[in-house]
C-alpha cells in the first residue's frame, strides 16, 4: 500500500483544508480529504471528495457497522487512536464523517482514507490517503482572572465558614480547593483549611465556585477542631493563594496568580437579628431602592437568593446590589413604588459569614429546635414608601 | 496534649421532614425518548436494569431504559489500562479534557457504565460508556434511550432574580431500595445537606420527602455534615442505609422510619478518622460472611464485617482512639480507587488513579 502523505494546508476561514501532496487539489477524479464546516461557521466535519458516482451510492446504499466505517475512513485523534465517534454520510458529492462532539479547536486530528474498504473495492481501487487537519487554536493566551473574592472585607472572622471566588470567565476543570492555599504570616502554608470534597460548586455559568472551610475544625469541640484548630486564628493574617494552574474553559491557565491578606477577627457565633437591620424606605412614584443595612456582613450567594420584597404577598419584581462589604444590600423594583404596604422578604435559610442564620447560631444544638419544614419558613419586616418630596 | 488528642464521637440525627406546599412537590417534568443531559453523574443502577443518572448542572434525574444498548456485549467486564486516554480518543479529545464521574455495573449483563464529562466548565458535554467482558468500549446513545425525567426542587428564592438559577445542589451519591430512589445532596450555597427519597416509576411521584441531616457530637453540636456515599442495606429484616459522612462517621439508619413528618435520629456505629471522606462503598459476601468496602480518600480501602452492624452499640460518648466503633480491616492491595462497584459475587471492579496521574479500570478480586 502506498500511502501518499498530505502536506500542503490551506485556511479557509477558520479551517484548515488538507489536500494530498504531489496531487491536483480539488480534484474530482482523485480522492482528497478537507475539513469544512455547516454554514455560518457551525459544527465541522471530515470529507473524502472525488470519489465516483459509484463509489458515493455504494456507500449511500451500505449498512456497515462502525468498524467497517472506521475501515474506510478514520478520524482519530493520533495514528494509534480508534477512531473517534460520529456519523458517516454521503452528501454534496462527497463522503462525511460529522463528529458526536465538537473537533477542539488547536488539536490536530489524524484522517485516513482506504479506497481498498469501500463496498465497490473490486472496481474503485485505489492507495489509501492520510491527512492531519485540524482548526486553529482560539484562545492562546491566558486572560481570565480571579475578578473578586467574597467575603470582599479583609477582615474576617475567625470561623469563616466559606468563599465564593468569582472568575472573569468560565472555568474548566480539575478546579477546586486544590488550586487553593492560605499561608501563615510566615509565608507557609495552613494545612486542610478547605473542606476537599469530590464534587464542585460552580454556579450555571461556571464563573462561581464555592469553597467552604472544614466545618470541623470551623466548629468548636468536635474532634477535627480539638485535634488541628481553626485554620484562621484571631489577632493573625493569612493570605489566600489561588494558584493560576486553575485552567479556564479554553484549558488555558489563569492569568495571573491572585493574592489578598485576610486580617482574621474573633468568632461570630451570634444569630442573625432581623430586628438590628435598618431599612432606608424608598420614595412613593420612584424607583430608588429600598436600602437595608446590616450590622455585620452577610453570605453573599444567600444575600442574593434569600433577601426580596413583596406586596400583598407577591414577589415585586426587581433588581438587587450587595456591596459595603456585604453590609448593604439595595432592592431597586422595575416598577415605581406605590403607596401602601410592602414587606422585606428573609428566609430563614439567610446566613452571616460564619454560617450562623436567623435565630439560629452555626454553634448551637439543635436536635430539638431544627426546621420542621424543608421550606424555610421566612420572616417578613414591614416597610413604606414615603412621600418624596417634589413628587407630583 | 491528651485533650487534643480526645475523640469525640458522633451522633448523628435525621430530621425527616414532609411537605405538602405545592413548591416542595417533585414534578415529572418529561417522559419520553431521547434525554438531553446537561451533564452524567452519579449513576446508579435499579433492580430491573433501570439506569438513574444524576445531571446536577440540570437539577434533574434520569431514569434511563437502556433497552437493546444493554444487550449484545460479552459478560461482565474486562480491566483496562489507560482507561482515561481509550475514552478521550472515542471522543475526539486528549485525557486531560475529560472527568469520569461515575462507574456501575450492570445487574443482568455485569458490564461497567462509565458516565463522562467530556470539555470543559459550562461547555462540557455528558457521555455514557459500556464495558464489556471482552473490553469493548461502547458508547451508549443516550439520544434513542426511553427516559423518565424528574426535576429537583428548586431552591427556596425571595426574589425573581434568584429563582432563574436554580442549581444550587450538588447530588453525591444515589442508590436504589424499597421502589424508591435515594439521593444525597448538598447545597452550594447555604450549607445544608439533604437526603431525599424519590418513589419510582417518576410518573407516581407528586411530592417528595426531604430529609434534613444533622450530625454532631455527645454534646448534640450539629455540624450539618454532607453525606459522601451510601448503600442500601438489611438489618434485622429491615432495610436499612448505611452512610459514610465526612470526617467519617458511619451511620445506620431504618428507612422505614423515614415517614412525612416524623423525626429519625440515625445510629453512628463507627468512626474511620477525621481528615477523611468515604469516596464509594458496596456490600458482599465471602466466606459465608457479608462485608461492607469503603474506598476512602485519604485512608484507602477497608473492608468491614457487618454481622456487628445490627447489634452495635451507638458511639455516644467520647473514645480515646483514633477509631472507634465496628472494627475494620485496611486492604493495603487497593490503592488509588476513585470509583468503587461490585462486580460479581468475587470481583470488584475500580476506577484507579495511578502514579503518573492516568487512569485505569482494573477487575479486582474482593478482599
Amino acid at each position: 500500500m502506498v500511502v501518499r502523505l498530505l502536506c500542503a494546508a490551506a485556511v479557509t476561514g477558520s479551517l484548515v483544508i488538507a489536500t494530498a501532496c504531489g496531487r491536483s487539489a480539488g480534484s474530482t477524479s482523485e480522492p482528497a480529504i478537507r475539513l469544512s464546516s455547516t454554514e455560518n461557521g457551525g459544527a465541522a466535519y471530515v470529507e473524502v471528495t472525488g470519489l465516483s458516482g459509484e463509489a458515493l451510492d455504494s456507500l449511500r446504499d451500505a449498512e456497515l457497522t462502525a468498524d467497517q466505517w472506521s475501515g474506510i475512513l478514520r478520524v482519530a485523534v493520533s495514528d494509534a487512536a480508534p477512531g473517534m465517534l460520529g456519523n458517516y454520510s454521503v452528501a454534496d458529492s462527497a463522503l462525511r464523517f460529522t463528529p458526536m462532539y465538537p473537533l477542539d479547536p488547536g488539536r490536530q486530528y489524524q484522517v485516513r482514507f482506504d479506497p481498498a474498504h469501500l463496498p465497490t473495492a473490486g472496481v474503485a481501487g485505489g492507495s489509501a490517503i492520510v491527512a492531519s487537519v485540524g482548526q486553529p487554536a482560539q484562545h492562546t493566551t491566558p486572560s481570565t482572572v480571579v475578578a473578586r473574592v467574597y467575603p470582599t472585607s479583609d477582615a474576617v472572622p475567625e470561623n469563616l465558614l466559606r468563599m465564593y471566588i468569582e472568575f472573569s470567565g468560565p472555568m474548566g476543570w480539575p478546579s477546586g480547593v486544590e488550586h487553593m492555599k492560605l499561608l501563615d504570616e510566615k509565608g507557609k502554608e495552613i494545612p486542610g483549611a478547605f473542606l476537599p470534597l469530590d464534587y464542585e460548586f460552580w454556579n450555571p455559568d461556571h464563573t462561581r465556585f464555592t469553597a467552604f472551610f472544614d466545618p470541623g475544625r470551623v466548629k468548636a469541640g468536635i474532634l477535627p477542631n480539638q485535634q488541628m484548630g481553626r485554620a484562621l486564628n484571631t489577632g493573625r493574617s493569612v493570605t489566600l493563594v489561588i494558584s493560576p494552574e486553575w485552567r479556564d474553559q479554553h484549558g488555558l491557565p489563569l492569568k495571573e496568580e491572585f493574592r489578598r491578606v485576610l486580617r482574621v477577627g474573633p468568632a461570630e457565633d451570634k444569630p442573625l437579628d432581623t430586628g438590628s437591620w435598618s431599612i432606608q424606605p424608598p420614595s412613593v412614584g420612584q424607583r430608588d431602592g429600598v436600602v437595608v443595612t446590616f450590622h455585620k456582613p452577610l453570605d453573599y450567594g444567600l444575600l442574593m437568593r434569600a433577601l426580596g420584597v413583596t406586596r400583598e404577598g407577591v414577589t415585586v419584581e426587581g433588581q438587587i446590589v450587595v456591596d459595603q462589604a456585604e453590609t448593604r444590600w439595595t432592592f431597586t423594583p422595575r416598577e415605581p413604588w406605590r403607596t401602601g404596604a410592602y414587606h422585606l422578604l428573609a428566609l430563614d435559610i439567610l446566613e452571616d459569614v460564619a454560617g450562623n442564620q436567623i435565630g439560629r447560631a452555626f454553634e448551637v444544638d439543635n436536635f430539638e429546635t431544627v426546621d420542621k419544614s424543608p421550606n424555610p419558613t421566612s420572616i417578613t419586616i414591614p416597610f413604606r414608601a414615603t412621600a418624596a418630596s417634589g413628587v407630583k | 496534649m491528651n485533650s487534643l488528642r480526645l475523640k469525640l464521637a458522633f451522633l448523628v440525627a435525621f430530621i425527616v421532614i414532609a411537605s405538602l406546599s405545592p413548591s416542595s412537590a417533585l414534578q415529572v417534568a418529561q417522559t419520553g425518548q431521547g434525554p438531553t443531559l446537561a451533564s452524567i453523574g452519579p449513576l446508579a443502577f435499579g433492580a430491573e436494569g433501570t439506569l438513574f443518572t444524576a445531571d446536577n448542572q440540570g437539577a434533574a434525574i434520569f431514569a434511563l431504559d437502556l433497552g437493546e444498548q444493554a444487550n449484545g456485549g460479552a459478560a461482565g467486564a474486562k480491566s483496562l489500562d489507560a482507561l482515561d486516554e481509550k475514552l478521550a480518543a472515542l471522543l475526539g479529545t486528549g485525557a486531560r479534557e475529560i472527568a469520569v464521574t461515575d462507574l456501575v455495573v450492570h445487574p443482568r449483563t455485569r458490564n461497567a457504565y462509565v458516565s463522562v464529562m467530556r470539555g470543559q466548565g459550562a461547555g462540557a458535554a455528558p457521555a455514557l460508556f459500556r464495558i464489556d467482558g471482552a473490553g469493548a468500549i461502547v458508547n451508549v446513545t443516550l439520544q434513542s434511550l426511553k427516559f423518565q425525567k424528574v426535576e429537583l426542587p428548586n431552591a427556596p428564592a425571595a426574589n425573581t432574580a434568584a429563582r432563574t438559577n436554580p442549581r444550587t445542589q450538588v447530588i453525591t451519591d444515589m442508590a436504589f431500595a424499597d421502589g424508591r430512589l435515594w439521593v444525597a445532596g448538598l447545597s452550594n450555597e447555604e450549607f445544608a445537606s439533604k437526603l431525599r427519597a424519590i418513589p419510582y416509576p417518576f410518573a407516581t411521584v407528586d411530592r417528595g420527602v426531604s430529609v434534613e441531616i444533622y450530625h454532631g457530637n455527645h454534646k448534640a453540636v450539629e455540624t450539618r455534615s454532607p453525606i459522601n456515599a451510601f448503600v442500601p442495606y438489611t438489618l434485622n429484616n429491615q432495610q436499612h442505609l448505611i452512610a459514610g459522612y465526612t470526617c467519617t462517621p458511619l451511620v445506620k439508619f431504618p428507612i422505614s422510619d423515614l415517614k412525612a413528618g416524623e423525626k429519625v435520629r440515625g445510629t453512628t456505629i463507627a468512626e474511620f478518622g477525621a481528615g477523611n471522606r468515604v469516596l464509594d462503598m458496596i456490600v458482599y459476601r465471602k466466606g459465608g460472611q457479608e462485608f461492607l468496602l469503603t474506598a476512602n480518600n485519604s485512608r484507602g480501602v477497608m473492608k468491614i464485617p457487618t454481622h456487628t452492624f445490627a447489634s452495635a452499640a451507638p458511639i455516644t460518648t467520647p473514645v480515646e482512639t483514633e477509631t472507634g466503633g465496628v472494627p475494620f480491616e485496611k486492604v493495603t492491595s487497593m490503592t488509588g480507587i476513585e470509583q468503587l462497584d461490585k462486580l460479581d459475587d468475587n470481583n470488584s471492579i475500580v476506577v484507579a488513579r495511578t502514579v503518573a496521574g492516568g487512569l485505569n479500570l482494573q477487575v479486582a478480586a474482593l478482599p
